[in-house]
Formats: structure tokens, C-alpha cells, sequence
């Protein structure tokens, strides 16, 4: 017994060498990003982006578009610096003191770091949907409304009810809340307060939609709803998600980008990334190989 | 990302240990498919009736190989998800053991044949065409095979572009045959056999000349049938 | 031997020890409820007599000579009677007997010294009542009171032989009856035990806790919110955090000495005044709400935090209408202990003349006052008797309102952790 654990913690010690050298390996294979990291009608553009933490340094010079009515996947291990890098495109980092952001990003051309841009009118404009669903404690309506209220796009109680319940619709949860818009949004299920929170997040009608990892938390099904949802809400909105899930990527985006070490490794089609990544790093991760 | 298609370096052991027996299994069932390919054409240049008998009764051990390696791809796919390299892999293979089948298909009735043309006295001068053409197809299949085991691109190409030759020496033999049934009327009998084994061959080179498609695809990620040889070349360049 | 076997060998003592661990605690939680039981107990029992106070009936003659007035005189006139003697008079036309001046002079000490102006309050009312006889119920004093009381008479030292005698007498004659001390809620403080009161005590009390929190419980929130949500982390506000968590464990009596020098001396408050008493005590409690609060902000989950910002709501915005909601019943709470805990301090008021003997009501933030727990030090330090007594129920009452602040504090927790 006493030798076997021995054993287990002599190959433990191995792979965490093995990986150690791997990383050192790629710290210098890591170049400039190869694919298709533009397009022809980009909503969001970023350029030359890295942000640091204090002293440290979490993305690394990563230049990509996203472009109009498509949904960007942003994969790659923990701690890559997608949900970095997602932050970054409504200034969510803002409310950290010590990240820097330097490098540029635009939505629709305007400079979104530049000093006359309100980060809380660049919120509205590029909406985020969570990890965990996290609707308020407030009842389902109130939740939906939030946004339209304090940015005052209802002028009367009519005109509101018409955001909440279109928004609601959009967010395929209408009909399974229509008898119970005044109860708790805490109590739905995780999908439903999920498809609420995104229902929030339209009600304010921005332009793009920000994902961290918005199924990670659900269940096959309420996942495949969200997915479902995603695909629908690309006809009027620019979407990028990050997700841990590769087949989820693989499902509902149209292009996907991959992060390795707080570098975009790759960027191109899903189709091509998933059958023929162009980076051994790409095909290590989605394959599911050492790397 | 070269020739070297690495199958060793998942997480999973298991999921290593599950594509290299598919891949041994698929080289099994090829050799397999090989021998009936070499006992046919015995059976054909030496009107061993024996032989035949066996080609013929022997197809049942490609078929269920067949249907064995489908049953462990479904299950990969169903429960592995394979992705990128690991999914054409399982793909390219799906799809060449469809075309190893249809060979074994194709050497049975190589050995159909041959038991039909046992008794009958076929001109030696058929028999060397006939044998000739076998020689390439297997040939042919032999390097497809070598191709997959190694994820040989260059292999692969050549095998593809052995092909037209082997198309060109069927188009021969099939005028040849033409030329004998006009000239004799009681010889087209046995002509048609004959030409039914050439067929049989021919389509044999094909399946062998799909198989190394599939190991292009399955290395380059790039899918290159349905279009001609040269434009191959320049795209693999 | 095999892991199986291994474990097992183990589990019986693992057991054991469990077992043990859960008696101690439980051991631990009996012995804390035996102490407050007895403490309690005792505190009911030595309170009990001072709810009751004995009153005796005096055949009183509103004689005019005695009032040394007119026979028709006027208010004004009256005012300036002679009650005292009236008083003593009636009491002694019970016991005809006594002849002697130490004797009669005994015997008045029987009554209450507030007889006298019960029997004016009366007179001043129904002013037609002069020169007619009327039976009236007067206080007794807290000696007779405390005779009464007692069990074992012989214990009773405070009278003497004679008065004892008459006493009984009284007694006998159902002359004396035994009634609700109501004294006890609308007086003042005094040096008589009979006519002594918590009003006074409870109404400063009242007042300095007002201050206390109008002014810390804003000023409290206000800092752990800055602190919480809005202070950049630098060496400045880290070193304020030190400071602020050090203020909590500073003894309360040096906070009366800053009281004393920087509210009285340097800005010229009155002494005594509820007004400084709360200046004070929220200092005091300061840091207990700060830090209260900031823990139950930083409670609030960091993803309700981030809904709002990523809806496009400011920080301030996303504090105000989110956070602060969410952390109400832990600030609350924590208010509410820190003002039970200011409530029951003696110490720093000491310093700023809060405990100064103060027979009226206060009526305001200015005017003179003491509060319930300097009350009962100040009666628990009170040679008479009867004080006991009025200690322990002093006791109790405060002891009553810190209860109904937790009360409030678990009612309010429970109303705002509403979570839905």
C-alpha cells in the first residue's frame, strides 16, 4: 500500500515536471496569433490589448474582432485569461484597482478606454451575462426592469411593461413565468434564473452580449435552452462567450478563439478550429492531450 | 504539426489505449482484406478451385471485422467526442473500412470467378493481362495500407496517382475483350467473365486509391476527393 | 492487516471522543444557563419587594389652627400651611398615648416624609375640604416599609421596640394596606427610598441613547460603506482599518476622559447633559457598528455586486440600491448590540458628571441627567435599606430593555433578511 502511494507521488511529481517544462517550451513557441483574428464588419474591435494585474501581466497582446450578429467562443484552459480578456470589453476590470488595461478596443469605432466614454453607458450599450446566475432579490419583473429603470427607457408603466414582457419573450422565459411575474426571481430553477439574468441583460437593449461561462452551472437541458437561446439572439445582437465547455463552443458559436498563457493562440471559423486546428496548442487542448 | 499524428499524449490512458486498438484493428482487417485480394488472383492465374472456394467462403471474417470496428467508432464518438485530429482519425476510418469491405466484396467475386473459369480455356495472353493488373491493384492496396499505418502524405499521393495506370491497363484489357468478342461471337461467354474480373480489380484500385484520400484527410485536415492529382499536389505543397 | 481492520481498530475511540466533545459542550451551554438562572432568580427575588410599598390610613382633620391659616383662606394662604404638623398630628391622634417628645417624634418618622405634600396636594385641589375631618391614605416610610417586608422582624433594626409596637398596631387596626409601587416609574431619584424613582434614570437614558444613535449609526454605515466599496487599498487606509479595529478594544472609561476633556472643557458643553453622555458613548460604539457593518457588506455575495455594474448601474448606484438592502439585518444587528452595549455603560459617564444626584425629569438634551445603569450603582452604593431592593429592580428594568432591543434586533434581522 505504502509503496503504491510512494509510486503515485513519484508520477504526480513527474507530469507536474513534465508540465513545467511544457510551459517553458511555450512561453517561446507562442508567437503572433494565426487565423482569422478580423472581419469584414466588425462590431467590437481590439487591438494590441494586455492587462496586467499589479505587476503581472495576463494577456499578452491579443488583436481580434468581433463581428457583427456572430457569436465568438473564447476557450482555452483555466486561467488563460478569457474571462480577462471578456472583462476587458465592457471594462468590468474597471472595478479592480490594480488591473491596467493598455492596447485598444472599440465598439462601433468609438474607443471604449477613451477618456469622454461612460464606462456605465458603455455597460448598457455591451451587456455581460454571468457564471452563476445571479438575479436580485427581487421579485422576476423587478429583475427585468432593473436596467430600463435606472436608465429611464420606460417614461410609464405601460412602456415598461412592454420591455419586461418582450425581453422576457426574447429570453424564452415568458411563458414559463407569465402567472408569476411578481413572485421571487430566486426562486426559478438555475436555467430559468439564467435565461432571467440574460432577460435582464436584453432588457437594456445593448449591442453586444458578454458571456463568462453563462451554462457552466446548469444542466444538460437547461444548457441546450441557454444554447438554443444563444443561437436565437444572434440575429440582433453580437455575442462572445467564454465557456469551459469545448463542445458548447463548438456548438453555438461561428468562430472560436483560443487562449493559452494569456496569449490568442488561435482564431478562426469553429468549423475549421474544430476539425482542423492550425496550432498544435489549439489541438492539444481540444483533443485533450497533454499541454 | 506534421506527418506525426501523436495518439499517445491524451489525459486519458484509456482513450490512447481505445484508438490504438481501432487503428490495429483496422491494419488487422486490412490484412485480412489483403490476403483475399493475393488469394484471389492465385486462384485466378492457377484455376485452383480450392483457393476459390476459400475466397469465396472467407468474405463472412472481413464483414463482421467490419462491423466490429464500426461498433468500437460509435462507441468513441458517442462517448469520447473526438475532436480536431482524434475525430478525422475516427472518421478516415469509418470510411476506410467501408472501402476494405467493399474489396473483400470485390475478391470474392474475384474468387466466384475464378471457380466459373476454372474449367473453361482461357488464353494464357488474358490470364497475364489479368495478372498483371492484380500485381498493380495489390500493389496498390499494399501502399494504401503502408500509407494509413505511417499517415503517410507522400505515400498516400503516389498510391492515388498509381491509379490512372491501373484505369489505363483496365481500358486495355476491356478492348481487347471487345476486339475478341467481334472477332468470335462463342467466346463472349468467358469474355465477360474476364471482364467482370477486370472490373472487379479496377474497382479495387479505386477503393485502395479512397483509402489514401482518407489518410490525406486524416493528416492534412484537408479534404481532397473529386479533384485531380495535380491540384492535389499544389494544394499540399 | 488490511485498511478495514485498520479503521475499525480506530473508530470505537474516534467515537468515544465525539461523544466526550458533545457532553463538554453541552456541559458548557448548562452551566451558562444555571449561572443566568440563579442570577436571574436572584435578581427576581430581591426585586420583588420593591414593586409593593405600604400605605397607612390617617384620620386627618383639616383643622385651621393646626394649618396655621384662616379659616377662609385662600389659595395663596394655603400654600404656606403648616402640613407638616398636620401630618404629624393625625398620625399621633391614633396613638393618644404618647406623651413623651422623643417618643412623638418617632412616631411621625413613621410616615413618609412626602405625607406632607401628599396632604397639600390635596388640600390645594379641594380647597373646601379645609376644617372638615377625611380619611387618607398616606405613604409609610421606607422603614415601617421594609417591617412590613420582612419576615423575621426581629431583623428589622432600623426601628425601634416602640415603633414596632405601633407598627403591629396599625397593623391590626387595618390601617395599613399594601399596594402597587408606582412611585417607582414616575419619580425622580431621591434620597427617601420610598419616593425614589427610575423615571429620571430611564428618561436620560433615553435621551443619551437617542444621540447615541442619530449619530453613530449614520456616521457608522457611512465609514464601512467608504470602506468597504470605495477606499483604494493603500498604507493610509489600512492604517485607519488598524486603528478603527484597536478603538473596539480601547477601555470605555478612556472615552469618558476624552468626553470630559474634549466636550466639556475645550467645546463648553454642560456637565451631565444626555447630549454629552451620547457624544461619548458614540465613540464608543463606533467602532463596534464600523466593524459590524463592514462584515455584513462584504457578506453580500460579489455576484449580486456585479449584476448591477454589468446592467450599467454606478458603484454607487449598484452600493445603495443592491448591497446596502442586502446587508441592512447584519448592520442592524450589530447597531443594535452596540447600542445595548452603550445602554448598559457606566464607566465613561462617570467621568462627564452623569452621575451627579438628579432629582428631576430631564426634559431635554441639555438638562441635567443620570442614566439606568449609574441609577443602580448609585442606589447599590445607598446605606438605606429599602434600596436593595429598588437596586435589583432597577436591574430588571434595564435588563428588560436590553431585551427588548435584542428583541427588536432579531424582529428586524428577520423582517429584512427577507431573501425571498
Amino acid at each position: 500500500m505504502k509503496s503504491e502511494s510512494e509510486h503515485q507521488q513519484q508520477t504526480q511529481a513527474d507530469t507536474s515536471h513534465q508540465s513545467e517544462n511544457k510551459a517553458a517550451d511555450i512561453q517561446q513557441e507562442v508567437g503572433a496569433t494565426i487565423g482569422q483574428p478580423f472581419v469584414k464588419q466588425p462590431k467590437m474591435q481590439a487591438r494590441h490589448v494586455d492587462v496586467f494585474y499589479g505587476e503581472k501581466q495576463a494577456i499578452y497582446d491579443v488583436s481580434l474582432d468581433l463581428g457583427k450578429n456572430e457569436v465568438v467562443a473564447l476557450i482555452g484552459p483555466s486561467g488563460c485569461g478569457k474571462s480577462t480578456f471578456l472583462r476587458c470589453m465592457n471594462r468590468m476590470n474597471d472595478t479592480i484597482p490594480i488591473c491596467r488595461v493598455s492596447g485598444m478596443i472599440t465598439l462601433d469605432d468609438e474607443d471604449i478606454y477613451a477618456e469622454d466614454m461612460d464606462p456605465v453607458l458603455l455597460r448598457a450599450r455591451v451587456g455581460m451575462v454571468f457564471q452563476k446566475p445571479n438575479p436580485f432579490p427581487k421579485s422576476i419583473y423587478d429583475n427585468v426592469a432593473y436596467g430600463a429603470r435606472l436608465h429611464g427607457l420606460a417614461f410609464n408603466k405601460a412602456e415598461l411593461d412592454e420591455i419586461v414582457i418582450t425581453s422576457l419573450q426574447k429570453a424564452g422565459l415568458f411563458d414559463e413565468v407569465r402567472d408569476r411575474l411578481h413572485e421571487p426571481g430566486t426562486g426559478l430553477s438555475g436555467g430559468q434564473q439564467q435565461r432571467l439574468c440574460i432577460a435582464r441583460t436584453i432588457a437594456v437593449s445593448p449591442e453586444v452580449i458578454l458571456m463568462d461561462e453563462p451554462a457552466s452551472a446548469l444542466d444538460p437541458i437547461a444548457t441546450a435552452i441557454i444554447e438554443e437561446l444563444i443561437d436565437e439572439l444572434r440575429q440582433n445582437y453580437t455575442i462572445a462567450i467564454v465557456t469551459h465547455s469545448m463542445q458548447q463552443a463548438a456548438r453555438v458559436s461561428q468562430r472560436t478563439a483560443y487562449f493559452h498563457l494569456g496569449k490568442l493562440v488561435e482564431i478562426g471559423a469553429t468549423n475549421q478550429i474544430f476539425t482542423n486546428p492550425l496550432h498544435e496548442l489549439t489541438e492539444n487542448y481540444i483533443t485533450g492531450r497533454f499541454g | 504539426m506534421d506527418n506525426d499524428l501523436n495518439l499517445t499524449q491524451h489525459i486519458s490512458r484509456r482513450y490512447n489505449a481505445e484508438l490504438e486498438e481501432l487503428r490495429s484493428d483496422v491494419m488487422a482487417m486490412g490484412g485480412l482484406v489483403e490476403k483475399q485480394l493475393a488469394d484471389g488472383l492465385i486462384a485466378l492465374s492457377t484455376s485452383d478451385t480450392e483457393i476459390a472456394e476459400l475466397v469465396a467462403t472467407s468474405d463472412y471474417k472481413v464483414n463482421s471485422m467490419e462491423v466490429a470496428i464500426d461498433e468500437k467508432c460509435n462507441q468513441i464518438l458517442a462517448r469520447r467526442q473526438p475532436a480536431a485530429s482524434d475525430l478525422r482519425l475516427v472518421v478516415a476510418i469509418i470510411k476506410t473500412i467501408t472501402d476494405l469491405e467493399r474489396i473483400g466484396d470485390e475478391a470474392e467475386k474475384l474468387g466466384q470467378l475464378s471457380v466459373q473459369l476454372a474449367d473453361k480455356s482461357v488464353t494464357s495472353s488474358q490470364f497475364a493481362e489479368l495478372r498483371h493488373l492484380g500485381d498493380h491493384v495489390k500493389t496498390m492496396l499494399n501502399n494504401a495500407l503502408d500509407a494509413f499505418a505511417r499517415m503517410d502524405v507522400a505515400d498516400a499521393l503516389r498510391t492515388i496517382e498509381a491509379d490512372k495506370q491501373v484505369n489505363d491497363e483496365f481500358e486495355s484489357i476491356m478492348r481487347q475483350l471487345i476486339t475478341r468478342m467481334m472477332e468470335d461471337p462463342r467466346e463472349i461467354k468467358n469474355a465477360l467473365r474476364v471482364s467482370w474480373c477486370a472490373r472487379a480489380l479496377e474497382r479495387i484500385g479505386d477503393h485502395a486509391s479512397n483509402i489514401c484520400e482518407y489518410v490525406i484527410y486524416l493528416v492534412k485536415g484537408k479534404d481532397i476527393r473529386h479533384i485531380s492529382v495535380d491540384k492535389m499536389r499544389e494544394e499540399l505543397v | 492487516m488490511n485498511n478495514t481492520e485498520l479503521i475499525k481498530k480506530g473508530l470505537a475511540k474516534r467515537y468515544r471522543r465525539e461523544k466526550r466533545f458533545r457532553a463538554y459542550g453541552l456541559m458548557a451551554i448548562l452551566a451558562g444557563f444555571i449561572f443566568l438562572f440563579v442570577l436571574v432568580t436572584d435578581i427576581v427575588i430581591k426585586a420583588t419587594p420593591a414593586f409593593t410599598q405600604h400605605w397607612i390610613k390617617l384620620e386627618v382633620n383639616f383643622n385651621p389652627e393646626i394649618l396655621d391659616v384662616g379659616k377662609k383662606a385662600g389659595i395663596d394662604e394655603l400654600k404656606q400651611a403648616n402640613y407638616n404638623l398636620l401630618a404629624k398630628k393625625s398620625i399621633r391622634s391614633l396613638f393618644p398615648e404618647v406623651k413623651k417628645r422623643r417618643d412623638k417624634s418617632k412616631l411621625a418618622a413613621m410616615l413618609s416624609s412626602s405625607a406632607e405634600y401628599q396632604l397639600r396636594d390635596m388640600l390645594l385641589a379641594e380647597p373646601y375640604l379645609l376644617g372638615q375631618q377625611q380619611t387618607v391614605w398616606v405613604l409609610a416610610d421606607d422603614d415601617v416599609d421594609t417591617y412590613y417586608k420582612t419576615d423575621d422582624k426581629s431583623k428589622a433594626v432600623r426601628l425601634n421596640d416602640k415603633q414596632k409596637i405601633w407598627a403591629d398596631t396599625l397593623a391590626a387596626d387595618g390601617r395599613v394596606s399594601k399596594r402597587l409601587n408606582t412611585t417607582l416609574f414616575t419619580n425622580g431619584d431621591s434620597r427617601e427610598p420610598e419616593q425614589a424613582g427610575i423615571r429620571g434614570a430611564a428618561t436620560g437614558s433615553f435621551y443619551t441613547i437617542l444621540v447615541t444613535l442619530l449619530l453613530s449609526f449614520p456616521l457608522g454605515v457611512a465609514a464601512a460603506i467608504y470602506l468597504e466599496e470605495f477606499a483604494p487599498r493603500n498604507r493610509w487606509v489600512d492604517l485607519i482599518e488598524v486603528n478603527i479595529n484597536n478603538l473596539a478594544a480601547v477601555p470605555s472609561i478612556v472615552f469618558g476622559l476624552l468626553g470630559l476633556a474634549v466636550f466639556i472643557n475645550y467645546f463648553g458643553l454642560p456637565r451631565s447633559a444626555p447630549l454629552v453622555g451620547g457624544l461619548v458613548l458614540t465613540l464608543m460604539t463606533l467602532p463596534t457598528i464600523i466593524i459590524a457593518s463592514r462584515s455584513a457588506i462584504k457578506a453580500v455575495p460579489p455576484s449580486i455586486r456585479q449584476a448591477a455594474l454589468g446592467i450599467g448601474a454606478s458603484r454607487t448606484q449598484t452600493v445603495f440600491q443592491h448591497v446596502l438592502p442586502l446587508a441592512m439585518p447584519g448592520i442592524l444587528t450589530g447597531t443594535i448590540i452596540g447600542l445595548a452595549q452603550a445602554l448598559g455603560e457606566t464607566a465613561p459617564l462617570l467621568m462627564i458628571g452623569m452621575v451627579a444626584f438628579i432629582v428631576d425629569i430631564p426634559h431635554g438634551f441639555l438638562d441635567s441627567a443620570t442614566v439606568l445603569p449609574v441609577q443602580i450603582y448609585l442606589w447599590a452604593d445607598s446605606p438605606e435599606r429599602a434600596f436593595v431592593a429598588k437596586t435589583s429592580a432597577a436591574i430588571l428594568v434595564l435588563l428588560l430593555f436590553l431585551v427588548v432591543m435584542n428583541g427588536l434586533a432579531v424582529l428586524l434581522r428577520k423582517k429584512f433578511e427577507r431573501r425571498w
